[in-house]
């Protein structure tokens, strides 16, 4: 008796840690065949790769916390990424009254962020006020920010940038990249978020069981226009890296990045139904995907088989986290 | 409630007029002038807007109307533009094929409708398909970069290369041409063959991994500039730029302006203008009775390097 309950204790336990298990079981096989894996360059390197995918992929989480998805964010994030960009290289030249405006670098990211936010909240509002599925409004968010994109671009990418702008993306500061300090503020935030606020409970609450949090008063609408807000807002902030880093705002940015953070969110241990998962696991998950990267190129693995290898391993996670939520 | 099949229906009504109305249209415009269709793979890459758009001014300035179809990247929403492009009497087809292979069916079918088609940079694998097939020649082209390549690192060294999407024609026409030259050097080592999928960002992150496990390589070869330009910033950041040579292809006006800056060493210049221009003059010529076209007509890749960089602008050459 005494030896059953210890068992299901000890899986318990395990289950609650299998992300980071399955992360220490990459590196020490990575580290095993590459002697230039395990190096402080190195993890620099990966965290500073990662860090717009952890961007995205917290705000992800909130979404898909509540049961939703959003598949707009790559397009998102090129299009701030262009808007930024394109005001900080060009500024607004209105011909007709003769005017012209000049963005300082943090005017032109605020900018960026704005209109992120502004997309993300046009998202959440179709979502409620419509009863689109989310599904079907991000989808259609994805195409539309695109093609925004392509049309203040005209299909180039911008060049040419403020060079304090690329500080964002290439500079230390206490000796820590930028960009790590950045997804680190957005991770401790979501944290707090969703552990401490009533705005964070409330969203579990929908997730768990929407008619439920209704009857017991919640504004469910209220709620899910501000978590896809934050998640436009944050593709917004991954755009400001990506295009500070590259010193370009490029037209075809982010393609694919949804299946990157969607994959970072599963293997995180996130439930795509909703109500169930934490934001550290999907840092974690999106640290695999990273570290997965990394070691394949590191081993020099024929492309081919990378993308194999990535799918089984979002395949594994989602299997793993099913049998353990059967055992709970 | 009500209201909401009240507009659903206003919508369909909406839909209908509108459809009808089009048809009306393209019905009367035929016979009075000729109209030029420009289908081109993708819009998602600023080479292909270079060749589409002067494709389409082209045609335009020669009297034409013209519209471009994006088959982005997809075989089959390029089907459904021949299908809308037949249907919709456009009376020649300026076309940017989005596979070798996979292409052929949809030129056919316009073959069948008489409609002349003109294939622009990429070929399709048939030979009397197309009306002319106006290319560019990717394998010579990096045939040349790897002499240059050769040259540039005196017959030494170690070096990595940057592949483009890997299921795509180009991305092995140029591997092939660059090694077809550099693997008959032995003191030359490819030390990581890794692909970035034609993007900058992608470019950046593989040369950041890559440079953990070869700290010194002497020389970077990329399938095209967009991934020049990512793997250069990956050089900047960890400040190896100056000591590792970075090799591009396409000719896109930041590497051109990279190179003038004798930040990167060289690349292939493509023509997306010369061979949209030729294409829509083709057509033109059609239109007024020529028949006798030449089946395959290549276009030169030439190579830019920093010491005739000034010849040159973003795609093409200095008018």
């Amino acid at each position: 008796m005494d030896a059953a309950i210890n068992t299901q204790n000890y899986r318990q336990y395990l289950a609650r840690f299998q992300s980071l298990i399955a992360l220490f079981v990459l590196c020490v096989l990575i580290s095993f065949l590459s002697d230039k894996f395990l190096t402080v360059t190195n993890a620099w390197n990966v965290m500073r790769q990662i860090s717009v995918n952890i961007c995205i992929s917290v705000g992800m989480t909130l979404v898909v916390l509540t049961a939703g998805i959003d598949l707009s964010v790559g397009s998102i994030l090129a299009l701030c990424g262009a808007v930024t960009a394109g005001l900080l290289r060009n500024g607004i030249e209105l011909q007709s009254s003769n005017l012209y405006i000049g963005f300082t670098v943090l005017g032109a990211c605020v900018a960026g962020i704005i209109v992120g936010s502004a997309l993300g909240w046009f998202n959440g509002w179709a979502i409620t006020r419509f009863k689109v599925p989310p599904f079907v409004a991000t989808l259609a968010m994805l195409t539309i920010a695109r093609g925004l994109t392509m049309l203040w671009t005209k299909g180039f990418p911008i060049t040419g940038l403020d060079h304090k702008f690329a500080f964002l993306g290439t500079g230390w500061f206490l000796g820590i990249p930028l960009p790590v300090w950045i997804s680190g503020i957005v991770v401790i935030s979501a944290i707090i978020i969703t552990k401490k606020t009533r705005l964070g409970r409330y969203i579990y609450a929908i997730g768990g069981n929407e008619n439920a949090a209704r009857l017991s008063g919640i504004n469910i609408n209220y709620i899910k226009i501000a978590v896809y807000t934050i998640a436009g807002a944050l593709a917004a902030v991954g755009g400001l890296i990506i295009t500070s880093r590259l010193d370009a705002a490029q037209p075809n940015a982010g393609t694919g990045y949804e299946l990157d953070s969607i994959a970072a969110v599963v293997i995180g241990g996130t439930s795509l139904s909703g109500g169930r998962g934490s934001i550290l696991g999907t840092v974690l998950g999106a640290v695999i995907i990273g570290v997965l990267n990394n070691g394949l190129v590191l081993l020099n693995v024929s492309p081919f088989w990378q993308q194999v290898v990535k799918g089984l391993v979002i395949l594994a996670a989602v299997i793993i986290d099913k049998a353990n939520s059967k055992n709970e | 409630m009500r209201y909401l099949t009240v507009i659903k229906q206003c919508s369909l009504y909406f839909l209908v007029v509108v459809v009808v109305l089009c048809g009306c249209r393209s019905g009367s415009d035929q016979g009075r002038h000729k109209k030029v269709a420009v289908i081109v793979s993708t819009l998602n890459n600023p080479w292909f807007v270079v060749l589409a758009q002067t494709a389409a001014e082209q045609a335009k300035s020669l009297g034409y109307e013209t519209k471009i179809f994006d088959s982005q990247n997809n075989t089959a929403i390029e089907a459904d533009n021949f299908e809308n492009a037949i249907s919709a009497g456009y009376n020649a087809i300026l076309f940017n094929p989005t596979d070798a292979d996979g292409s052929v069916s949809n030129v056919l079918e316009a073959k069948s409708a008489g409609i002349p088609v003109f294939c622009m940079d990429r070929e399709v694998n048939s030979v009397d398909a197309a009306t002319s097939q106006i290319l560019s020649d990717n394998y010579s082209g990096c045939v040349a970069i790897g002499k240059y390549f050769v040259e540039k690192l005196n017959k030494q060294g170690k070096y990595v290369e940057i592949l483009g999407l890997v299921g795509d024609n180009n991305t092995w026409n140029r591997s092939k041409g660059f090694h077809s030259v550099v693997d008959f050097f032995p003191g030359l080592t490819m030390v990581a063959q890794q692909s970035a999928d034609f993007d900058r960002n992608k470019a950046m992150e593989v040369m950041e991994s890559i440079l953990q496990a070869h700290p010194d390589i002497n020389a970077v070869f990329c399938g095209n500039d967009a991934m020049a330009s990512g793997a250069y910033q990956a050089l900047v950041a960890s400040g190896k730029a100056n000591d590792i040579k970075v090799f591009g292809f396409d000719g896109a006006q930041d590497v051109i302006e990279s190179i003038q800056n004798k930040k990167i060493m060289a690349t292939g210049m493509q023509f997306p203008k010369v061979m949209a221009k030729t294409a829509a003059i083709y057509a033109d010529e059609y239109f007024k009775g020529k028949r006798d076209f030449p089946k395959k007509m290549p276009v030169a890749v030439e190579l830019v390097t920093q010491e005739n960089v000034n010849d040159y602008t973003g795609y093409g050459k200095k008018e």
